[in-house]
């Protein structure tokens, strides 16, 4: 399962998800300037409030970084 | 062997790759990730040509174009750890172990947020302490905040706070804001907007995530505190120079020398462009112009370069 956790203004979010666009990869996304509930499980999972946060099936990707989503897609 | 291997992709490396492309040079573009610094624009009003665009929107239409040109390589993600000169020849290594060579080349990786270097700004990164105001500004929801800095960088996140930070303190460490008067008047109209002059900042703390940094007023020497949940450094700029150390001039605020004319450092083969040189201007209309210039001069360069052996 791909999350990646956004808030509405982020450019890197935009370019995450151009990406995953492009590659064809399907994401769930959530907005954690709304979301409560997803804002915690964000600074659980990446131990930090800086957005994007992308779980690629576990692996934490803090940033949009293309070649570590690379890696954690299996590429 | 490469005749070419341009290194950013911002601006400047964008403008040099279509240039490249165009005269057939044999051209690599090494990228950590395409679009450069405009990218975190919220909105832009003085790229010529357009009336208001966003970063983002600027980054897709300059990546069209790039990408339209068949005849360049584009290795986007690694990141360039050094240049390397031997005889003529020079060898780019990134950071994923590879290295290429290259008869020129063209540094334009520009610049990056300047860090503070106060105690707890390492530790709290990500966790309070910010650099991408457009990026983090709606986690400050109902919050108080700090933004430091008084230049426009600094009221840019000002403004952008404004719809959700239920407080601002703005800390600048002169006795002169240097932001434009528009962005002060609209800050300031707000009235959740609090100015600090001659404020130097001493640490930033917190348990988990930060709850307060600490400022030294630099007129009566007093150590104050304010309770903040979020720190958004806005100091401006420094140049990304490291990988060029020891190969090109360097002046003392980091930025590699050019002669403005060609673009060319103080090292046969090797040009610069954009905000990582000593450009007066940090614009993106004038990295474009700078690194047209520089393939331009790298083109007769390499072109009279067998006459002259």
């Amino acid at each position: 399962m791909i999350k990646i956790y956004t808030t509405q203004t982020c450019p890197y979010c935009v370019m995450a998800k151009n990406y995953f666009q492009e590659k064809g990869v399907q994401y769930e996304e959530a907005n954690v300037s709304v979301d409560e509930k997803a804002r915690e499980e964000m600074i659980n999972k990446s131990h930090q409030m800086g957005v994007p946060v992308i779980d690629i099936n576990g692996a934490i990707i803090v940033g949009f970084n293309r070649s570590e989503i690379d890696k954690a897609l299996g590429k | 062997m490469y005749d070419l291997i341009i290194i950013g992709g911002g601006p400047a490396g964008i403008a040099a790759g279509i240039y490249a492309a165009r005269k057939k040079l044999k051209t690599l573009l090494i990228a950590e990730s395409i679009g450069g610094q405009p990218v975190i624009a919220s909105e832009i009003n003085n790229f010529i040509g357009f009336k208001s665009l966003s970063g983002v929107q600027l980054k897709q239409i300059f990546e069209e174009h790039l990408r339209a040109h068949s005849g360049i390589e584009i290795e986007e993600g690694p990141k360039v750890a050094k240049i390397e000169k031997e005889k003529d020849v020079f060898a780019v290594f990134t950071d994923k172990d590879k290295s290429y060579q290259t008869k020129t080349v063209l540094i334009a990786v520009g610049s990056s947020p300047r860090r503070l270097n106060a105690p707890g700004e390492k530790k709290f990164e990500g966790k309070g302490v910010f650099y991408c105001s457009i990026c983090d500004a709606p986690l400050m929801k109902n919050k108080t905040t700090v933004v430091v800095g008084g230049g426009n960088s600094g009221f840019y996140a000002v403004l952008d706070l404004l719809s959700y930070a239920s407080k601002i303190y703005v800390l600048e460490y002169s006795d002169t804001l240097r932001a434009d008067p528009v962005y002060i008047e609209k800050a300031e109209k707000s009235g959740k907007v609090e100015i600090i002059k001659m404020a130097e900042v001493k640490e930033i703390l917190g348990d988990k995530f930060v709850s307060s940094i600490k400022y030294q007023d630099r007129n009566s020497g007093e150590i104050k505190e304010i309770k903040a949940e979020g720190v958004f450094v806005s100091i401006g700029y420094q140049s990304n120079s490291a990988m060029a150390e020891g190969l090109v001039d360097i002046d003392d605020k980091g930025k590699i020398v050019v002669n403005h004319k060609t673009q060319a450092t103080s090292c046969e083969g090797v040009w610069s462009a954009g905000d990582v040189t000593d450009v007066l201007y940090n614009q993106i209309n004038v990295a474009i112009g700078d690194a047209i210039k520089a393939v331009l001069s790298i083109y007769e360069h390499l072109n009279k370069k067998p006459q002259s052996h």
